[in-house]
């Protein structure tokens, strides 16, 4: 900041290209725009921690009373080892849906949407651009974190003789099921961003959703109540997480992250309708 | 070239901009003046299509501004020195920008080293002082080499060492031909920067003219002259014709005259004079008349004639006539920009 500059003089830039600047521009932009904000370094390497980190706990714990259960023949659908190597997922969770969240609502509590817009004023590009960015992240992160956690905790397993080889049934889809769920929450989080355009708000109401609705309504009676309880975003989508399903009376691993997808659609519809009617 | 049709902004009930037709001329600095709340900032939003207009339209070089191909390349524009992520750095952030465009890498290193902000590049923004900040948010727009710059209230808070470094950034931008829009509450200020001015107040245009023009049209001269023989002066000038009231400080104001005639007169008639002075109303009061109807909120009426202290950072309510002050603005106002909304 020392004295002023005389002079402005700026060397000629580089011929414009031809036609619009395209997609991919803004794909480069989004992705500088990622990795270069320390949250995302944060909350990635907390999903990562808590992932693994409870899976090979519970899995290093639960290893002996289960290998009993297995030679005893008591092991049903909803306490199979196959399970426990994906449960760490549950708990990480929250830091997907975090970013989500930050990635969005950053924008709006930081003013940076109006550079973000002012360089790139085609808002649907935009926020496709986003999303795409947003989601193979989290798709990469959270399958390598699947793979790690299970890669660390089968060990455990192996010891009593009831490791899950990668090839059992299931295993892999929940593994790569992982990457997927994380990634879609993570979508999740960015789609109640949009609407909301508040960090904590945003956020509170993405984990009651989740946590906190997803829960309590399991208590609702009757057959619309387990209906209700089964469509919750949360419940759906995590079907597809695990080898085997804990609640038999959940839908299908597929037909449930299938759901969970569509309804994050329909959030991001109206957060695209707004994103595109709204001043900045 | 920057031409707005029929530009209209509403919140609610509220028009802040009132259906306005004005024409940025290529290769010029254009003053966008007027008091806080007149929608300068609103319409600046809108030209880089951050609003949505409720009515009429505005283009840039003959197109909406989303429908340009590289945009960062045709327009930059400073609207406040806080659209970024205080965690990124001030590389990061030219980075990205750069990306969106296509705009070579090396063009970040050369804007920063522009703007003076090359040894602090790696550091992140939210460490910055206001008048950094406010180098950093110059740098994002000169990125692209654009022909047209707009920049919002860019003085505003700064140090007398920013505001000159800002001031001769202007000239020199404008003689390289490049149009430049810049805003400002401070009649002043554009008086040292601008040869077109564009005057809202209340969403109205009130003036869109060439500044020797404005200032021919809307100020008012006098003569100021002082004499011992204070009585015979004034009874002499009445005798010509010329209206002379005597001042408070023992002056006598002569309105419509010039100093030659006053002059001549006196030595004719043996009148020693001891003052004659062209007093040439300044271009603030000229912006005070005009847009005196036009203010959004009135806080008392401090006299045009006193020197005005700017309000005093939180106590005062910063909105009042703009201030006559000597073309710093006021000091961290936090209520003198709009751009922050």
């Amino acid at each position: 900041m020392s004295a002023p500059a005389q002079t402005v003089r700026l060397p000629e830039g580089d011929a414009a290209p031809e036609g619009r600047v395209g997609f991919g521009a803004f794909l480069v932009a989004e992705w500088i725009k990622i990795r270069t904000v320390r949250s995302t370094f944060w909350t990635l390497i907390a999903l990562a921690v808590v992932s693994i980190g409870i899976t090979v706990l519970i899995c290093s714990l639960s290893a002996d009373s289960l290998a009993k259960d297995v030679a005893e023949g008591r092991v049903g659908n909803d306490e199979h080892p196959d399970q426990f190597l994906t449960v760490g997922a549950a708990f990480g969770q929250v830091a997907a849906l975090v970013l989500g969240v930050l990635v969005m609502s950053s924008e709006y509590a930081t003013g940076m949407i109006r550079s973000t817009l002012t360089a790139m004023p085609r808002r649907t590009s935009v926020l496709v651009a986003k999303a795409l960015i947003l989601l193979l992240l989290v798709f990469v992160v959270g399958t390598i974190v699947a793979f790690v956690g299970y890669f660390a905790a089968n060990p455990f397993f192996e010891n009593k003789d009831i490791g899950v080889p990668l090839d059992s049934p299931g295993i892999t889809r929940a593994l790569f099921g992982v990457g997927l769920y994380l990634a879609v929450l993570a979508l999740f989080g960015f789609a109640l961003a949009l609407l909301l355009r508040h960090t904590a708000g945003a956020i509170t109401v993405g984990l009651a959703m989740i946590f906190v609705i997803g829960s309590v309504v399991g208590l609702l009676p009757g057959e619309w109540g387990e209906w209700v309880a089964k469509l919750m975003p949360g419940n759906a989508g995590a079907q597809i997480t695990t080898a085997r399903q804990f609640d038999s009376s959940a839908l299908s691993p597929w037909v449930g992250f299938g759901v969970f997808c569509l309804e994050v659609a329909v959030l991001l519809f109206f957060g695209w309708w707004r994103f595109n009617r709204k001043d900045a | 070239m920057i031409v707005a049709q029929g530009l209209t902004k509403r919140y609610g009930d509220k028009t802040a901009v009132d259906s306005v037709d004005f024409t940025v001329p290529s290769g010029t600095v254009t003053g966008f003046l007027g008091p806080n709340g007149a929608g300068k900032s609103t319409t600046m939003r809108m030209i880089l299509g951050l609003d949505r207009p409720t009515a009429g339209q505005v283009t840039v070089n003959g197109k909406q501004y989303a429908k340009l191909a590289a945009p960062l390349r045709e327009v930059g524009a400073l609207l406040d020195a806080k659209a970024m992520h205080g965690g990124r750095t001030a590389y990061n952030h030219l980075r990205w920008m750069a990306a969106s465009n296509r705009l070579p890498k090396r063009r970040v290193d050369e804007v920063l080293d522009l703007v003076g902000l090359a040894q602090v590049a790696k550091k992140p923004a939210k460490g910055f002082s206001l008048g950094m900040g406010q180098r950093l948010g110059i740098a994002s727009a000169l990125l692209g080499d654009p022909g047209v710059l707009m920049f919002d209230e860019p003085v505003n808070g700064l140090d007398p060492e920013g505001i000159l470094w800002i001031r001769n950034l202007m000239k020199q931008l404008a003689a390289e031909g490049r149009t430049v829009f810049v805003s400002s509450h401070l009649m002043s200020e554009m008086a040292l920067t601008a040869e077109h001015l564009v005057v809202i107040g209340r969403g109205r245009i009130l003036a869109d003219t060439d500044m020797r023009t404005f200032i021919d049209q809307n100020s008012t001269n006098h003569v100021r002259v002082r004499s011992p023989q204070h009585e015979a002066l004034r009874d002499l000038l009445n005798a010509e014709g010329l209206k002379a009231a005597a001042e408070s400080d023992g002056s006598l104001r002569v309105e419509g005259a010039d100093t030659v005639r006053i002059g001549n007169a006196a030595g004719q008639a043996g009148i020693w004079l001891h003052e004659l002075t062209l007093v040439q109303s300044s271009l603030e009061e000229a912006f005070m008349k005009l847009t005196a109807d036009s203010v959004e909120y009135h806080a008392g009426v401090p006299g045009l004639h006193e020197p005005a202290h700017p309000p005093q950072t939180g106590a005062a309510p910063g909105w009042g006539p703009p201030q006559a002050a000597g073309g710093w603005g006021p000091p961290q106002d936090p209520s003198g920009s709009e751009a922050g909304r």
